[in-house]
């Protein structure tokens, strides 16, 4: 419990320092914000005003400042680009995100663990050979050249499936795959070996000699112990989806955050950049706390005696 | 508890060989071991580490790690049926419902991610058709037998919540609670302190004798052996090469390696000024010699220990594997 609740005060300090780090660096990037909002006709005196309208022209932990107790007081306020309500955009495009994410996030293990289970029962056959080799080519291949890949097979080549768009389950399935792959590597790797190096130990022993049935024990026994790794790094994978979704939601056209944030950033449309930027911080530092919770959960020894 | 020589064994090993495989050789580490197991005695299998006592037990109850470790030949008759050819099925219904085990390390030996509980009414219920509170209840029974505190609370408790005296009276629990005939108990104080070693001991003693069950125990210490042991195997390089009953086994050993096990152990009754260790190393499992195993160590060996392998053969009382059997000088 103890270790809980520290886990959550050091969340809660992730957040507010990289709610800092991100608001700096997209000022400090360049380029002009206004430029879309104003004509090209504008003079000088003009952008100015302009600038000073939006507060662009106070300080910087002013304007961090003011913008913080925007945030905080539930007004997220509008996109430089085309005034709409960040509010809404979240919803919008939080929503498409979150469907493509959590079908990645499920494979990863709906498709790792049992993958990564069979290689270990069926150590050193033909089996475990080839889900091996499925493996490192799963983490040895880029994401967007994947993306082209199934592209051009399933779509263009086979025509199976639509090659982008949203938000169909048909559209669904090769951005999701994609996005999974690596993840889906990593856990048949850690599935493997978390299995065989617990039916190494002295307490499958025990349980044989107790007379359990072989099903029984790696089934049971072995799996639970070997779930502990894999749930621990469960987090880790959220963090991976969300920073591959970036670019495979570019690449297949899906409208999440991932290319909304793309192109605010492009545009630099500070609020919109910084907010959503925010949100994929939150979720990344937050899933990592879920983690952390999952262990200890997972793993009896870390629980208070 | 004397087993007297006109009962009939309860599990009886005959020219048990078993090998190990590694780096394309094979070899055995178990090289043709004989022992009776007699009702409700208390046998203790003796030797140094790695001269195959723990192969041995684990042969019997067929849970080697299989490869590497293979039995290649010989029976383990209990109640009529050979272990060794047993089907899979069967040997799992013998495994701690008849014959059980323990271990010498209790740290390691529970599964850390299931309550005690859990797992002892998991193996209750494996080979007793009962409902999960009866199996609940006989093991929370159990637990109090062995003499855990607060059994109660023990049984939701985690492995790692104990202490390893604790662990391993939990693994004795669980070892016995389904009644067995034998208990194989390997090293089981080896990992503990010693005012611990005791009590585990006497609560080991306890449960055999209220049980009448037999007891193979295996250890590398004569002071356990002292103080439990109805009769003696003494193991060398894989092979028994001598076999008494206890109290005949510390006054008179016949084999120099008894002896010089013997000799190598501190005694308040005679004082010497220095601790006697057996010269020379345990041959190779690849490079045993043709002639007796011990031959490159013993003080007394002949042309014959040389050429021929001994026997293992009747004395008084005690067999041993010896051509030239001296008198034993403390």
């Amino acid at each position: 419990m103890k270790r809980i609740i520290a886990r959550s005060l050091y969340t809660l300090v992730v957040l507010f320092v990289s709610s800092v780090a991100v608001f700096y660096a997209i000022r400090l990037s360049g380029g002009d914000a206004i430029a879309a909002r104003l004509p090209a006709s504008a003079t000088a005196e003009q952008r100015s005003a302009f600038r000073d309208l939006i507060g662009l022209n106070d300080p910087i932990y002013e304007q961090y400042l003011n913008y913080m107790g925007g945030v905080l007081s539930g007004d997220l306020g509008r996109s430089l680009t085309n005034n709409a309500d960040i509010f809404d955009m979240l919803l919008e495009h939080g929503l498409n995100s979150f469907i493509l994410g959590a079908t990645a996030f499920a494979l990863v293990f709906v498709i790792g663990v049992p993958l990564g289970m069979l290689a270990s029962v069926r150590r050193n056959t033909w089996v475990d050979n080839s889900v091996m080799t499925f493996a490192v080519g799963g983490m040895a291949v880029p994401n967007f050249w994947l993306a082209l890949l199934a592209v051009w097979l399933f779509a263009s080549t086979l025509g199976w499936l639509p090659s982008a768009g949203c938000c169909s389950p048909r559209q669904l399935v090769l951005p999701a795959i994609v996005l999974a792959m690596e993840g889906i590597a990593l856990t048949v790797r850690m599935t493997r070996s978390a299995m065989l190096e617990n039916m190494e130990q002295d307490f499958v022993r025990t349980l044989r000699a107790g007379g359990l049935s072989e099903t029984r024990i790696v089934g049971k026994h072995v799996f639970r112990n070997a779930l502990v790794p894999i749930i621990s790094l469960a987090g880790l994978r959220i963090g991976q989806i969300i920073g591959y979704a970036l670019v495979v939601e570019v690449i297949f056209g899906w409208p999440g955050l991932g290319q909304v944030l793309v192109n605010a950033v492009l545009r630099r449309d500070y609020p919109v950049a910084q907010f959503f930027s925010l949100v994929l911080v939150a979720v990344v530092v937050l899933s990592n706390w879920l983690a952390d919770v999952g262990y200890t959960v997972a793993n009896p020894r870390l629980r208070k005696a | 508890m004397m087993a007297t020589t006109t009962t009939q064994p309860i599990l009886s090993i005959k020219d048990l060989r078993t090998s190990v495989s590694s780096g394309g050789q094979t070899f055995d580490v178990v090289r043709g071991v004989s022992i009776d197991v007699y009702p409700n005695e208390v046998l203790c299998l003796v030797g140094e580490s790695g001269c195959g006592k723990t192969i041995t037990a684990l042969s019997i109850m067929r849970l080697l790690p299989d490869p590497p470790v293979r039995i290649r030949g010989g029976s383990v008759e209990y109640r009529g049926r050979d272990l060794i050819k047993l089907r899979r099925k069967e040997i799992k219904s013998i495994r701690s419902n008849q014959i059980s085990m323990i271990f010498q390390d209790p740290l390691t030996s529970l599964d850390p991610v299931f309550t005690i509980g859990h797992v002892m009414t998991e193996v209750i219920r494996n080979h007793r058709d009962i409902s999960k509170e009866e199996a609940e209840s006989i093991g929370m029974k159990m637990l109090h037998e062995v003499g855990l505190p607060a059994p109660e609370r023990r049984f939701h408790s985690y492995p790692h919540q104990l202490s390893g005296g604790m662990r391993q009276r939990v693994m004795i629990a669980l070892a016995l609670v389904l009644d067995p005939d034998i208990l194989i108990a390997d090293e089981p104080t080896t990992a503990l302190d010693v005012t611990v070693q005791a009590q585990i001991l006497e609560k080991l003693l306890e449960e055999q004798r209220e049980r009448h069950m037999s007891m193979l125990l295996i250890t590398h210490d004569l002071a356990v052996v002292a103080a439990v042991a109805d009769r003696v195997a003494v193991m060398y390089a894989g092979e028994i090469v001598e076999e008494a009953p206890v109290d005949e086994l510390f006054s008179a050993p016949k084999h120099p390696y008894t002896q010089g096990l013997l000799r190598a152990l501190p005694q308040v009754s005679y004082k010497r000024d220095k601790l006697e260790s057996i010269s020379g190393l345990v041959p190779p499992p690849q490079m045993m010699p043709p002639g007796c195993f011990f031959a490159p160590r013993c003080p007394h060996a002949l042309e014959v220990c040389w050429e021929e392998h001994p026997e293992l053969t009747a004395g008084n009382g005690a067999k041993f594997r010896c051509f030239n059997p001296q008198p034993f000088q403390p």
